[in-house]
């Protein structure tokens, strides 16, 4: 029976449609396959940002943080489904210029691609003759996290769980997916007008995420007992910061996936891999980059921060921003050299923004991710100008990338700031300060999560570089705030 | 064999079906709105509760007099130590 079956099929050759039929098959399914593995790779980045976060707060915070990180995914996965995708198909062009139509330039495959991503088209659920765009979609959504995420860690030891969601929403499924749509797409005006260039979403997503943290950070105020009376910096003890390094490890890894899956690949309509812009690219390229980025970023990071672990290991990433702009042209060697500047830029405006402007930026995102992502776009005006970007391909410039530096900057900065500011307006940004001493942990979930370890009191770093007990540093600054001594009745602030 | 596979034909029996119905009918539109109440409904429910939750905290921590000492070690007489030696995160530049 086997034999005969063998003979039947063999006197059936294929015809050349069949073949093209079955191959553009294929190709989709592996399409499918590839982004389905990218977004697989990319939940490490929010392993590693929830053990980096909680490991970088105090031990009386540790849950509360990890917690409030985590559920990001809660809030931004539904907003991200329901409008942020529809924000990407829809405002390419800075507002729709054909309704379901738009964006109505770009590549023929996605002109019209607005009527895709509202939530109830045929595209987003179950379809059987489409294999694309649902992984695409959930690609995407990684990225929506990872920018909310980005923002979390800023906010940690004082902000409100549900104030962080709302702003998280805001962010993930508004902000950064609006100047995706204007300048991380083929249809993006800033793209189709000016060239711009942001390959690894350098600006796209760390900058806007940076930038819209600080607006935030404005409103939020420092941790109480950051700054004393003369507006110095005190700095509170990480409870494990083996823990946060070894998050930042995952977050790295994660980061693989969040690279590859900025690529455009399926082989039977394109011959090759795609930028976000449709240009041409490889894997290889990235890849590149990527890993040469890592290696200049923890250079730079530790000569800038005399080998700080924290600084080091921050700088690689740091590195890896600056250098994500441009990541499909840079020579390895010049992404090497500038990975190395973007780790030490990270950490001296950290320590800027630190002791200079005085925000409380409990893990340096606005340093890491807001300067060198627009630091990273910059980079590409001044090395790699007159590339060609985007299926017009209009020449990369300096002009081009400012000017999406200048779209980008009040488009995430300002909806931070006017966001937390109607949350604090209504006292609904920051945890009461008796809490905020005690421990979010206590008031969240009345428990303390190192049964075992005993409970020794909490230190704080002076200015001088002193370690002290941190009980009397804090009740006096908590007085100072509030306006009276410890044993007085409290008013709310 | 994998000509009489009848996938296209499965395929076409089943598009209607998936959950009240295909893209952009009526039972998605439903779906779609129940979803978005859901997704409204929980962020203002973390918003009461969480706010719930720190109001009863606050008030009970200043009902017991005092100030909490920071690190969640309950106020009130207890073994002191002195401060950890060691070196600081801060780069010292």
């Amino acid at each position: 029976m086997t034999v005969s079956l063998v003979t039947s099929w063999l006197a059936q050759a294929p015809l050349p449609e069949e073949l093209q039929e079955q191959i553009t098959l294929d190709s989709a399914i592996l399409t499918e396959q590839f982004y389905f593995y990218t977004v697989v790779v990319m939940w490490l980045i929010h392993v590693g940002f929830m053990a980096y976060e909680g490991g970088a707060s105090r031990r009386k915070n540790v849950m509360s943080t990890a917690m409030k990180n985590i559920l990001t995914i809660a809030v931004v996965t539904p907003t991200f489904y329901y409008f942020g995708w529809y924000i990407y198909g829809c405002f390419q062009e800075g507002w729709p210029q054909d309704g379901h139509g738009s964006p109505t330039v770009g590549n023929d495959l996605l002109v019209g691609f607005c009527q895709n991503t509202a939530p109830w088209s045929a595209q987003m659920g179950p379809n059987l003759g489409d294999h694309v765009s649902a992984v695409f979609f959930l690609a995407f959504l990684l990225f929506s996290w990872t920018t909310a995420s980005i923002m979390s860690g800023a906010l940690i030891e004082r902000v409100r769980l549900s104030a962080f969601l709302i702003l998280a929403a805001v962010l993930g499924s508004v902000v950064w997916i609006m100047d995706a749509a204007w300048g991380w797409s083929s249809g993006g005006w800033l793209v189709t007008k000016f060239g711009f260039h942001d390959s690894i979403a350098s600006l796209v997503v760390h900058g806007v995420a940076g930038a819209f943290a600080l607006g935030v950070l404005l409103n939020l105020g420092p941790r109480i007992g950051k700054y004393d009376f003369a507006g110095r910096a005190r700095t509170f003890r990480a409870h494990n910061t083996h823990l946060t390094l070894m998050g930042l490890m995952l977050i790295f890894t994660g980061f693989y996936g969040f690279y590859a899956a900025c690529l455009v690949i399926q082989s039977t309509i394109v011959p090759g891999w795609l930028n976000i812009y449709l240009s041409p690219a490889t894997l290889g390229a990235i890849a590149f980059t990527i890993t040469v980025g890592f290696a200049g970023g923890f250079t730079g990071g530790w000569f800038a921060s005399k080998g700080d672990p924290f600084w080091t290991l921050s700088g690689g990433l740091a590195g890896v921003i600056s250098v994500s702009a441009g990541a499909d042209v840079y020579h390895p060697s010049l992404a090497y050299i500038l990975a190395t500047s973007g780790g030490m830029v990270a950490v001296w405006s950290g320590l800027w923004i630190e002791r200079k402007l005085r925000v409380d930026d409990a893990v340096g995102a606005v340093a890491v991710h807001g300067v060198c992502g627009f630091y990273g776009v910059l980079l590409v005006g001044i090395f790699a100008g007159g590339f060609p970007t985007g299926v017009n391909n209009i020449p990369t410039s300096f002009g081009g990338q400012l000017m999406g530096m200048l779209a980008f900057f009040p488009l995430a900065f300002l909806p931070g700031y006017l966001a937390s500011w109607v949350l604090k307006k209504f006292n609904l940004l920051r945890v009461p300060p008796e809490v905020e001493l005690e421990g979010l942990d206590m008031a969240e979930f009345q428990a303390d999560f190192f049964p075992e370890f005993e409970r020794v009191p909490e230190t704080i770093v002076l200015p001088t570089g002193e370690e002290v007990e941190s009980a009397p540093v804090l009740l006096e600054a908590f007085a100072q705030i509030n306006g009276h001594r410890a044993g007085e009745p409290v008013e709310r602030r | 064999m994998i000509d009489s596979f009848p996938f296209d034909e499965w395929a076409e029996d089943i598009a209607g079906y998936w959950t009240f119905g295909p893209g952009n009918s009526t039972g998605t539109y439903v779906l779609t709105v129940l979803g978005i109440i859901l997704m409204v409904a929980s962020i203002v429910g973390w918003v009461v509760m969480e706010n719930r939750k720190l109001a009863a905290q606050a008030a009970l921590l200043r009902a017991a007099g005092g100030m909490p000492a920071p690190g969640g070690v309950p106020p009130g007489p207890g073994p002191s130590q002195p401060p950890f030696a060691g070196p600081s995160t801060d780069p010292g530049m």
